[in-house]
């Protein structure tokens, strides 16, 4: 692990240096988006990937796998997170939410037969949200300005570090083989997408930019995920809700 | 797309339920002043009830939560807020045209999603006053077999009734979503072209599913 570690606090630095200094997200009105012509082709470049690969890859998977099954195995790679879940809790101090992830993966292993099942949702143990890019939002790292990654999708500096940070502490890819890590990064993906086609080619149709719609929820739900739910800022309420006449 | 987890809530379709139930039974005739609260409430059940009727045709059942939906958005007030700034900038003729194109933008694009009611409840979990007078009324939607999603009403009174003027599903407001994609439209082109635009698609609008299929 000496390796990872160093990786990590290489990135955590990365991350401290390069984003404290970013500007704030602001959650009302237009986000900070200075990098917007990049960000919008490579938007393009990912939908047009998504529109010709990945989504109709998930219309085939999603005509030949009942839900049932799409989603036990969501299930499975929920669980497969557990490590990165765990760490994250600790990090933030999140005692229960440590806890809970713990009997979680426990019950969903075993009972949950490999975690494919989620027997523990029931029995009042809810899935958490919880990753490094939320992790460094918690210890005050600015998320930088509005990133959209080729393959990747939506981000921002700091979340894109926190993506490689839990990569790093996913534990399975390092004692699984290569291959079928890809392998089961694609099911992953095209499992993922066929759970969602109903959802996105809504909000395409919901939306007048499509982009700016993304990049508002991405914004948004990034920062609330941190907050874990704690109400927007009196600034925020204010240039929300409270437009001069 | 792997990093969009937000999208594993799965937002939009509920907006639907969302939009609906901020608001009361068709028709109900006032009975003095409805709490915020009790406006959320009661309407959670109406619109679920319409939602489950499975008597109704789709178009009845859309056109029934479109009705209550009219009734206890301020649509006013919602375009107002997402056009922010901007919105004096609009000539009174604009701003009319823009709150109808704005609303049937909503009516189209949501309205379609009541054939994907799958036996989901409501439950108001608390509410809050906010700055200005307004009240936070927070509801969780329970799916059976799927993770809960929290949806939040920004209500205000006008006319001595509560209103909804901004809905958050899963931390994502309708008002700031719709006022960023807005932004820049209105900015680089102006008003008028933004009209256009919404009329446009507007008048693409894909009819419901079932109707398409028949």
């Amino acid at each position: 692990m000496g390796r990872c570690r160093l990786l990590a606090l290489a990135l955590i630095a990365l991350a401290g240096l390069g984003l404290a200094r970013g500007a704030r997200a602001h959650t009302g009105g237009a986000e900070h988006d200075p990098l917007e012509r990049f960000n919008r082709a490579m938007f393009w470049f990912n939908d047009r990937l998504d529109v010709y690969a990945i989504e109709p890859a998930a219309k085939a998977w999603d005509a030949v796998l009942p839900d049932r099954v799409q989603r036990s195995l969501s299930n499975f790679f929920d669980n497969l997170r557990f490590p990165v879940l765990l760490m994250n809790d600790l990090l933030q101090g999140k005692g229960n939410a440590a806890a809970i992830d713990y009997t979680r993966f426990m019950v969903n292993t075993t009972i949950g037969l490999a975690g494919f099942f989620d027997p523990a949702t029931p029995l009042g143990l809810p899935k958490q949200n919880e990753d490094f890019g939320q992790t460094l939002g918690k210890w005050g790292v600015e998320p930088g300005p509005y990133l959209v990654m080729p393959i990747l999708g939506p981000s921002n500096p700091r979340d894109l570090v926190g993506s490689g940070v839990d990569s790093v502490f996913a534990v399975y890819p390092w004692v699984v083989e290569f291959p079928y890590t890809i392998v089961s990064r694609a099911v992953d993906i095209v499992n993922f997408r066929s759970l969602v086609l109903d959802d996105v080619r809504e909000a395409k149709a919901a939306s007048v930019d499509y982009y700016a719609a993304v990049r508002a929820a991405y914004t948004q739900r990034r920062e609330r995920l941190i907050n874990d739910g704690i109400e927007l800022s009196p600034e925020q309420q204010q240039d929300l809700y409270q437009v001069e006449e | 797309m792997t990093t969009d987890r937000w999208w594993r809530r799965r937002i939009t379709p509920w907006l639907v339920l969302g939009l609906g139930i901020a608001s009361l039974t068709q028709a109900r005739p006032a009975l003095g002043e409805d709490s915020p609260t009790q406006v959320v409430e009661t309407t959670t059940n109406a619109v679920i009830a319409v939602l489950a009727n499975k008597a109704l045709s789709a178009e009845q059942r859309r056109q029934q939560v479109e009705g209550i939906v009219y009734e206890h958005f301020d649509f006013v007030t919602l375009s107002k807020l997402v056009l922010a700034r901007n919105w004096k900038q609009l000539s009174p003729q604009q701003q009319d045209a823009f709150v109808a194109e704005f609303k049937r933008h909503l009516s189209i694009t949501y309205g379609r999603n009541v054939e994907s009611y799958n036996n989901e409840r409501a439950m108001v979990t608390g509410d809050r006053r906010e700055a200005g007078d307004d009240w936070t009324v927070k509801t969780k939607i329970v799916r059976p077999a799927a993770a809960e999603i929290l949806v939040d009403y920004r209500l205000r009174q006008l006319d001595g009734q509560w209103r909804v003027i901004d809905v958050t599903i899963e931390g994502v407001s309708l008002v700031a979503n719709f006022r960023s994609q807005f932004q820049e439209i209105i900015t680089a082109q102006g008003p008028d072209k933004l009209i256009e635009l919404l009329r446009e698609k507007n008048d693409r609008g894909e009819p419901l599913k079932s109707d398409a299929s028949a």
